[in-house]
């Protein structure tokens, strides 16, 4: 059964959550996503019960919850066997049937030689799958997940995000998950719910919510990084004193305008296209990624440009090279605010 | 000035203060010899005071344990109208001389006292009313003890347990007591050792049966120095010797 969400607003020290509506499908995989300090632990701690709302309801018809915190909260005091069986004792289960969920839920995350240990001494990535194991133990119909790569090392994130991924597939359960990454919001959710100063301002596909975003501070939020402010005339911002920009909108006194970085076409020379945005400029800046690479090019303005590693190094570029920049209207995503 | 005369000046100054706590301990123990000091252990007058002493401030301990523990926990972990009074409150003890705490317990106990009227009960000159007395001045070391263990445990501990199934109760039970307990138990040996050492309100309340420190204080008075110097060595070092050992027991 769905979980929903009414005028929820709620005050909580220096969080402000306001008109939450939101249904959150039973089954489906949503993530919020939002920045740290919009007030997305209090969300999930509000659905899973454990605070009131001062205004609004909650009706969550999900009895087992399985609420896993960014920090893992194992407890200290106990063996990862205990903790793990944490939840099944105080259902009151008998020894042996701990025992062998224990013994399932260990094996499954791979965790079963670790048992016998202390929390204190684990790895990052083994407490997590305690932490995991812990609430997979007692079957929640619905999982509430909090920041869980937030202290991990990047190659652990991956590795947790497939962890969540086959958890998802295989216990038909509903997932509900807060982030700030932008990347693991889009690599996991069937639906990504911005948030942002305790607000919901956007709510839809993956692909939708990165391709459109209906805010600068949302385009800023999923890594758009070319983000300027300007006034619209005849379909043209005017960005700095002598550089206009061809925009799909045709008239506003005050717009911003962001141009996703891997959008961007970087040469040597001016180059014929369907494109009609062209610009030469100087390159300032070059930071090597993993794939890819982040080329700052001044044009006027600072603009990044995404290539990958594979065109650097054929391209042969280097700083205070001059460059053209050529980009699509349809590429610029134009916002009021 | 350079980081090693800072490190160095700091040093000294430290070391300055621990002469002064334990120039005089060690002093007072070494200046008596072993026989003096079995001599005194025989006298019962002695044991049976230390015992009192001991016995009085565990009784009080434990009373401000069962009803301390919960407002430690309370004021950890809930914000509500008036909690800042009722911390000032708490430590209100600590602040006012021991003699005009001891007094103002006698108004409320003694013989002119409500409670004597109405029950005829009579509190002062018992065990009881040095229990109460030691209560009095030392909970608030459990109290704020016990409170900064609560508030070093995450909140979001219990919330785990409380989603894992667990009612409030469990949660503080199996969860956050147990990860407070080093400070709980600490708080509760520093007023075990503060209800030892009481004297003001003590002597107020019951000047008989005698507890170590009254003890002291009559002996010094009435026979001089060196005849106080037996009792005081001996609760010195039974003190010591039980903090350790409690200490050394609960180590993690």
């Amino acid at each position: 059964m769905n979980i929903t969400l009414r005028d929820v607003g709620k005050r909580f020290s220096t969080f402000h959550l306001q008109d939450i509506n939101l249904e959150v499908e039973s089954g489906a995989y949503t993530v919020v996503l939002g920045p740290s300090g919009s007030g997305k632990t209090l969300l999930l701690e509000m659905i899973a019960g454990l605070i009131p709302p001062d205004r609004g309801e909650i009706i969550n018809p999900n009895r087992h919850i399985g609420l896993i915190y960014q920090d893992f909260m194992l407890f200290p005091h106990l063996t990862v066997y205990h903790n793990i069986a944490y939840g099944l004792k105080v259902r009151k289960q008998s020894g042996s049937e701990i025992d062998q969920r224990v013994g399932e839920v260990a094996g499954q995350l791979g965790i079963d030689h670790l048992t016998g240990r202390r929390i204190r001494g684990l790895s990052g990535g083994e407490k997590q799958r305690v932490a995991i194991a812990r609430a997979m133990a007692i079957r929640p119909d619905l999982y509430l997940i909090d920041e869980p790569t937030a202290s991990l090392d990047l190659s652990l994130k991956t590795r947790t995000r497939e962890i969540f991924m086959d958890l998802y597939k295989k216990t038909g359960a509903t997932f509900l998950h807060v982030t700030h990454d932008f990347k693991e919001a889009l690599s996991l959710g069937d639906r990504i719910v911005i948030l942002m100063d305790g607000r919901i301002v956007q709510d839809g596909s993956p692909d939708r919510v990165f391709a459109d975003p209906v805010s600068r501070q949302v385009a800023d939020f999923l890594g758009y990084r070319n983000v300027f402010r300007g006034s619209i005339r005849e379909h043209q911002i005017q960005v700095s004193e002598n550089l206009r920009i061809q925009v799909p909108a045709r008239q506003a006194e005050r717009a911003y305008i962001a141009i996703r970085s891997d959008e961007i076409v970087l040469s040597r020379r001016r180059t014929k296209s369907s494109a009609r945005n062209h610009f030469p400029g100087t390159i300032h800046r070059i930071s090597r990624g993993g794939m890819t690479c982040e080329i700052g090019v001044d044009i006027g303005i600072p603009l990044s440009v995404e290539i990958t590693r594979q065109s650097l190094g054929e391209m042969g570029l280097k700083e205070e090279d001059r460059v053209w920049v050529s980009f699509k209207v349809s590429s610029i995503k134009v916002f009021g605010h | 000035m350079g980081k090693r005369a800072f490190t160095m000046l700091m040093a000294v100054l430290g070391a300055i203060l621990l002469l002064l706590i334990f120039f005089p301990v060690v002093r007072i123990v070494l200046s008596v010899s072993p026989g003096e000091l079995l001599d005194t252990l025989r006298e019962t007058e002695v044991t049976a005071s230390i015992l009192l002493t001991l016995r009085a401030s565990l009784w009080a301990t434990l009373l401000a344990g069962l009803f301390g523990i919960p407002l430690a926990y309370l004021l950890a972990r809930k914000e509500f109208r008036g909690k800042r009074l009722i911390e000032g409150l708490v430590d209100l003890p600590v602040i006012i001389p021991h003699t005009a705490a001891g007094i103002a317990l006698l108004v409320v106990i003694g013989r002119h006292s409500l409670l004597h009227r109405l029950t005829s009960v009579q509190l002062v000159g018992t065990e009881a009313a040095i229990v109460l007395a030691m209560f009095f001045v030392s909970a608030p070391f459990l109290i704020n003890g016990a409170k900064e263990g609560f508030r070093g445990v995450d909140p979001r501990y219990e919330k785990t347990a409380v989603t894992l199934g667990a009612s409030p109760a469990r949660a503080f039970f199996s969860v956050t007591f147990p990860m407070a307990r080093k400070s709980v138990v600490s708080g509760m040996l520093m007023m075990w050792g503060r209800g030892i050492s009481e004297f003001g309100a003590v002597v107020i309340l019951a000047y008989h049966p005698k507890t170590a420190p009254v003890l002291i204080f009559e002996r010094f008075q009435n026979f001089g120095l060196d005849h106080a110097v037996g009792v005081t060595v001996l609760l010195i070092l039974v003190s010591l010797a039980i903090f350790t050992g409690i200490r050394y027991l609960t180590r993690k």
